[in-house]
C-alpha cells in the first residue's frame, strides 16, 4: 500500500472498490480499475517476466502494450500484456520463466463476427477520437477500436494544462479534454453512427477489393473467449500513435526503468508511484512535464540529464520545476544502471561537446526508478501492411507514410492521424484526426454545406499551432513529406 | 560491377546461392544478380522443412542426398543454419491413403531410408500435443532424420562462403534483359550495367517464367501465393513436422517456440498475388486447433506470404534449354526447393563445370513436358 498515491493536488483518487487476486500463491488486493501490472507493482512486485535469452529480470517498461516486456500467466492463459489487461477479482497471476507452459484450459469457441461499416478507425487517442467524430457528423458510420480499457490514448494521463489555442482547449487538462471527448462520443454511440470496440486489437490487413473496400481483422478479448472479427470499410483511418524509444546502456532493461509514458500512466490513471526516487533522462517538454507529475504525486526527482546542450522544452516547465529545486543538468546522460534484480542506482556522466563522456566525471546516485523520455518512434505498422509508400524523417520521429494534406496515404481510402503521422502533440493530433474524418467521410459522399470552409479552417487551425518555435521541428517535418509526395506525382 | 564473368546467376534465393558456392568452389568466375536483398523471395518466406518422404524416387533420392549434405553443413561453410532433425510425422486419415503409404515407406526404405509406420496411439509418443481423434488419424508415417533449417542463415551462410571462394553477389541489382547472339548466351543487361557472359543460370524462383521470357522461351512453371504464421512462443513441446495431404496442413514448433505452419486456401487460384488473406487465418487457426487444441489460447504473431513456383508434375526444372546455349534452369521447385538446394546446386555445378549429365538431371530437363506421360509428385503440401 505504500506506493499508492493518497493525496494529489489535481486527481481525486477515490477509494474504488477493493479486488483480491493470487500472484504465484500469494493473495492480494488491488481496486477496481487497476490494470494488472499497475496491481503488482502498488503491492512491491517489479519483476514480471524473466528475458528470452540471457535469464533477466524483466519489469513493464512502456506501461500502453507496445513493448511486451509484461507478459505472463493468468488464469493460466499464457503471455498476456498485464500492462493493459484489467484487473479482474479472483483471477490468478503466475510469472512465466521464460517461454510459457502449454495452457492447460477450457476457452470457448466463438465464431467469427463480420462488421460492414463505412470508416474503420483504429486508436482512439486525440486523433482517433476527433476523427470518428468528425466522419459520424458528417454522416458516415464508423467502428472504433482500441486496446486499451478506456478510449483517450495518451490523454488520459496528462494532468498539465495544454498549450495551443483556445479552440483546441488550451488551459484545459488532457485529463478533461478526453472526458469532454467521451462524452460527445456517446452521443453517437446512442444514435448508432459510431460503434466503439475497447481492449480489441486491430491485427491485420487482409486482401479485398482495394478499389472499393479494405478488409481487416480485430480481436475483441474477453475472459477465455476472443472474437474475431472480419471488418469491412470503405476508408480507415490509422490513429495508433507511438512507440516510446529506448536508449542504450547497461542496465537499461533492469525493473524500474520505465519510459516516461509508463511512469505517467502508473502515477495519474493508476495512483500508484512507480518508485520513491527517480533520475528524469531527458528535458523535452515530455520530460520536464512528467518530472513535476512526479513531485505533485510526492515522489523524489533527483534531477533531469539532458543530453543536449540546452533544455528542448518549453522554458516554463523547465522554471517550474528549477523552482521546486530539481536540477536540470544538460550536456549529461546516463552510462549505466545497476541493482541486484532491479534499479539500485546510476552513473550519470558529463558528455563533451563531441557527446563523448568525459573521463572522471562520473557520479553514482542511489535511486530506485529511471525514466526515459528520449522521444517517440511513430506505430506504423499497418501503413507497411497496407502497402503506403513510407519515408524516414528524422523530424517526424521516423518512417512515417507520405500523406496530403487531408490526411491521405499513397493508397486509396487510407488515411493517418496524430503520432502515426509524425511525432507532435494533442492539440496538433486532434486537428489532423478532424481533417482525416471530414475528407474520408466527404470522399465517401457524405458532403454537407460549408464542408470546404470546415477543412480550410482546420488547416489555418494546425498551421497556427505550428507557427511557433517549438512547432518547428513538425513543420519541418510535414513540409518534407508533401515535397517528397510532391515529387511522387511527376 | 564486373564486365565480364564465367557464369552469371540471377537470383540470390537459396538456390541461387547454393549454387554460387558450388561453382566458386571449382574455380569457376560466378557473379549472382539480385533484384531484392539475399532471401527476399520464396526463401525468406518459407517453411525450411526438409523431407525425405516422398512418393517418387527421384525426389526421395535427391532428399536423402541433400540431407546428407545439410547435415555437415554448418561445419563445411563455416557459418551455423540452424540445422535440427526432428523428424517428419504424416498423418494418415483412411486404409486408402495408408495403402498409399506403405507402398511410398517401402519404396524408400528400398532407398535405405528408415521411416517407421505408426498406430494411432503411437503418434502422441512422437509429438504429445496432437489431438489423434480431432485430427482424424488411423496412423502416421514417421522419419526421424527429418527436419528443419533456418532459411536466412542457410543463405547467407553459402553466400559468405562462395564470396570467400570469390563470387561476387550483387545485390538491388535485377536483370532486365539477356542478349543472344547465334542462339548463344552473350550478355546479362541489369539495372547496374551490363556483364559479358555465356552462361546464364536462371534461378529466379517465381520469377523465372519472365527471365525465360526474355530469350522468348515458355516455362510452364505457374505462380501460387502460399500463406504461413507464427505464433506466440511456448516451451518447446515437439520436435517434428507434422503434416497432412488430405487436410494441406503443416506445422513445427521451432526452437524459439514459435509454432510456424501453412495451409492452402480454399479456392486459391494461380497469379502473382502476395496480400494475405483473411481465410488463411479462419482456415488455419480452425485446423490447427483441430490438430492441437491447447493452441486455441495463443495469438498468431505474424502471418505472411510468399510464392509456390509450381510445374505441372511438382518437381523442379533444371539443366540446358536445347534451343538456348549457355541458358540453364534452375527453377520450378513447386514447394520444396529449400531442402533440394544442396544436391541440386551439386548436380548442376557439375553439369556447369565439366558437362557431366546423369540419369536425373535429364528426367527434370523441361524437354519432359513435351508430349510424354509425367511422373506427378504426389506429396506436396501447403
Ligand atoms: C508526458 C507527455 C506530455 C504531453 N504533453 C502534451 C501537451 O501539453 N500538449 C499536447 O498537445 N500534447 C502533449 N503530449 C502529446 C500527446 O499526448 C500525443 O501527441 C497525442 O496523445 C497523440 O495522439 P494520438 O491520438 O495520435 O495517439 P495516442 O494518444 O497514443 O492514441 C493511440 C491509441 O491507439 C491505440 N492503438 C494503437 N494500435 C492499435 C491497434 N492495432 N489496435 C487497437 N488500438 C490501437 C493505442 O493503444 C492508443 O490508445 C504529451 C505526451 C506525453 C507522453
Ligand atoms: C510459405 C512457403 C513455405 C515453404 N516451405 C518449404 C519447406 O518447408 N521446405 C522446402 O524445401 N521448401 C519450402 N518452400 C519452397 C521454397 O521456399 C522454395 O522452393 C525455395 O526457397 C526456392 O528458392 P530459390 O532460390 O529458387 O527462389 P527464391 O528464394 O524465390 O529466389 C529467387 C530470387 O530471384 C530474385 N529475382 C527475381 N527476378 C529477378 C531479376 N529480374 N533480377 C534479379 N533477381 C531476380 C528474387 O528477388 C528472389 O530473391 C516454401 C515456400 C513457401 C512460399
Ligand atoms: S507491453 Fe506491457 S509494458 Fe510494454
Amino acid at each position: 500500500m505504500l506506493l499508492r498515491i493518497k493525496k494529489h493536488p489535481i486527481i481525486d483518487f477515490k477509494d474504488s472498490e477493493r479486488i483480491s487476486f493470487y500472484f504465484n500463491d500469494t493473495k492480494l488486493h488491488g481496486f477496481k480499475g487497476d490494470s494488472i501490472a499497475s496491481a503488482l507493482h502498488a503491492a512491491g512486485i517489479k519483476k514480471l517476466t524473466t528475458s528470452l535469452k540471457y535469464d533477466r529480470p524483466r519489469g513493464f517498461f512502456c506501461g500502453i502494450g507496445k513493448c511486451s516486456s509484461c507478459l505472463m500467466k493468468v488464469n493460466k492463459v499464457p503471455n498476456v500484456r498485464t500492462c493493459i489487461a484489467p484487473l479482474n477479482n479472483g483471477i490468478r497471476v503466475e510469472t512465466q520463466e521464460k517461454l510459457a507452459d502449454w495452457p492447460d484450459v477450457e476457452f470457448k469457441s466463438k465464431s467469427k463476427e463480420t462488421a460492414n461499416v463505412d470508416i474503420l478507425v483504429v486508436g482512439a487517442g486525440p486523433a482517433g477520437l476527433c476523427a470518428s467524430l468528425e466522419a459520424a457528423g458528417q454522416g458516415a458510420s464508423v467502428l472504433l477500436v482500441d486496446e486499451n480499457q478506456t478510449v483517450g490514448g495518451q490523454l488520459v494521463k496528462q494532468t498539465h494544462k495544454f498549450f495551443g489555442s483556445k479552440q483546441e482547449k488550451a488551459g484545459t487538462r488532457g485529463i478533461q479534454i478526453a472526458i469532454d471527448l467521451e462524452n460527445d462520443l456517446k452521443k453517437f454511440e446512442q444514435n448508432g453512427k459510431i460503434k466503439v470496440m475497447m481492449d480489441s486489437t486491430a491485427i491485420g490487413y487482409y486482401e479485398g477489393d482495394k478499389e472499393k473496400q479494405h478488409k481487416f481483422a480485430v480481436v475483441k478479448r474477453e475472459v477465455y473467449e476472443n472474437t474475431l472479427y472480419e471488418v469491412n470499410c470503405r476508408a480507415a483511418i490509422f490513429a495508433c500513435g507511438a512507440m516510446e524509444n529506448m536508449l542504450l546502456f547497461p542496465g537499461n532493461d533492469l525493473p524500474g526503468v520505465y519510459g516516461a509514458g509508463a511512469v505517467q500512466t502508473l502515477m495519474n490513471v493508476f495512483g500508484v508511484k512507480p518508485g520513491k526516487k527517480v533520475i528524469m533522462v531527458g528535458a523535452g517538454n515530455v520530460g520536464l512535464i512528467v518530472s513535476y507529475q512526479l513531485l505533485q504525486a510526492g515522489i523524489e526527482v533527483d534531477r533531469v540529464v539532458e543530453a543536449m546542450p540546452q533544455i528542448g522544452g518549453y522554458h516554463v516547465h523547465a522554471a517550474k520545476l528549477r523552482r521546486c529545486g530539481v536540477p536540470i543538468l544538460t550536456s549529461h546522460s546516463i552510462k549505466e544502471v545497476y541493482g541486484n534484480g532491479k534499479v539500485e542506482g546510476a552513473v550519470i556522466v558529463k558528455l563533451d561537446n563531441n557527446w563523448q563522456p568525459v573521463k572522471g566525471s562520473e557520479e553514482k546516485i542511489n535511486c530506485d526508478t529511471i525514466c526515459l523520455a528520449v522521444g517517440l518512434t511513430p506505430s506504423t505498422r499497418f501503413l507497411y501492411q497496407v502497402g503506403a509508400e513510407m519515408e524516414f524523417i528524422p523530424e517526424a520521429g521516423g518512417y512515417v507514410a507520405l500523406h496530403d494534406d487531408s490526411m491521405h496515404t499513397t493508397i486509396k481510402g487510407i488515411y493517418v492521424a496524430g503520432d502515426s503521422s509524425g511525432i507532435e502533440e494533442a492539440s496538433t493530433a486532434m486537428i489532423e484526426g478532424k481533417i482525416a474524418g471530414l475528407s474520408a467521410a466527404i470522399s465517401l459522399g457524405y458532403k454537407k454545406k460549408g464542408d470546404s470552409s470546415l477543412k480550410k479552417q482546420h488547416m489555418g487551425e494546425l498551421d497556427r499551432l505550428r507557427a511557433g518555435p517549438f512547432g518547428e521541428k513538425p513543420r519541418i517535418g510535414k513540409h518534407k513529406i508533401s515535397k517528397l509526395l510532391g515529387k511522387r506525382h511527376v | 560491377m564486373k564486365s565480364k564473368t564465367d557464369v552469371v546467376i540471377i537470383g540470390g534465393g537459396v538456390t541461387g546461392c547454393s549454387l554460387a558456392y558450388m561453382l566458386a568452389k571449382k574455380g569457376i568466375d560466378v557473379v549472382v544478380a539480385e533484384k531484392n536483398y539475399l532471401s527476399s523471395g520464396a526463401t525468406g518466406a518459407c517453411g525450411a522443412g526438409i523431407r525425405q518422404q516422398w512418393s517418387t524416387k527421384e525426389n526421395t533420392e535427391l532428399a536423402i542426398k541433400s540431407i546428407k549434405i545439410f547435415e555437415s553443413l554448418s561445419t563445411k561453410l563455416g557459418q551455423d543454419i540452424e540445422l535440427r532433425q526432428g523428424g517428419y510425422l504424416i498423418a494418415v486419415h483412411d486404409a486408402k491413403e495408408m495403402r498409399q503409404a506403405e507402398k511410398n515407406v517401402n519404396m524408400q526404405r528400398s532407398l535405405g531410408l528408415k521411416v517407421d509406420i505408426l498406430d494411432s496411439d503411437e503418434i502422441n509418443d512422437v509429438v504429445p500435443v496432437l489431438d489423434v481423434k480431432g485430427m482424424a488419424a488411423v496412423g502416421a508415417t514417421f522419419c526421424p532424420t527429418d527436419g528443419h533449417a533456418n532459411p536466412f542463415k542457410t543463405t547467407f551462410a553459402y553466400a559468405n562462403a562462395a564470396r570467400k571462394k570469390g563470387a561476387e553477389i550483387y545485390t538491388h541489382t535485377k536483370v532486365t534483359d539477356i542478349k543472344t547472339i547465334n542462339k548463344k548466351i552473350s550478355a546479362v543487361k541489369t539495372g547496374k550495367g551490363i556483364i559479358k557472359t555465356n552462361t546464364v543460370v536462371n534461378a529466379a524462383g517465381v520469377w523465372s517464367k519472365k527471365i525465360a521470357e526474355m530469350v522468348d522461351i515458355k516455362l510452364p512453371n505457374v505462380p501460387f501465393r502460399k500463406e504461413i504464421l507464427a505464433t506466440e512462443r511456448l516451451k518447446p513441446m515437439f520436435e517434428a513436422m507434422v503434416i497432412s495431404f488430405k487436410d494441406g496442413i503443416y506445422f513445427s514448433q521451432q526452437e524459439e517456440g514459435h509454432i510456424v505452419g501453412g495451409i492452402p486456401i480454399p479456392r486459391e487460384k494461380k497469379g502473382y498475388k502476395t496480400m494475405p488473406t483473411f481465410s488463411f487465418i479462419q482456415h488455419m487457426s480452425k485446423t490447427l486447433t483441430r490438430y492441437v487444441p491447447q493452441l486455441k489460447h495463443i495469438n498468431m504473431l505474424r502471418h505472411w506470404t510468399g510464392f509456390y513456383d509450381v510445374t505441372p508434375d511438382a518437381r523442379p526444372i533444371l539443366g540446358e534449354i536445347k534451343e538456348l546455349k549457355g541458358f540453364i534452369q534452375c527453377n520450378g521447385f513447386s514447394g520444396h526447393g529449400f531442402m533440394l538446394s544442396p544436391i541440386v546446386s551439386q548436380i548442376l555445378s557439375d553439369f556447369i563445370t565439366d558437362g557431366k549429365t546423369s540419369k536425373i538431371l535429364e528426367s527434370l530437363n523441361v524437354n519432359r513436358f513435351k508430349g510424354k506421360k509425367i511422373d506427378h509428385e504426389m506429396y506436396v503440401v501447403g
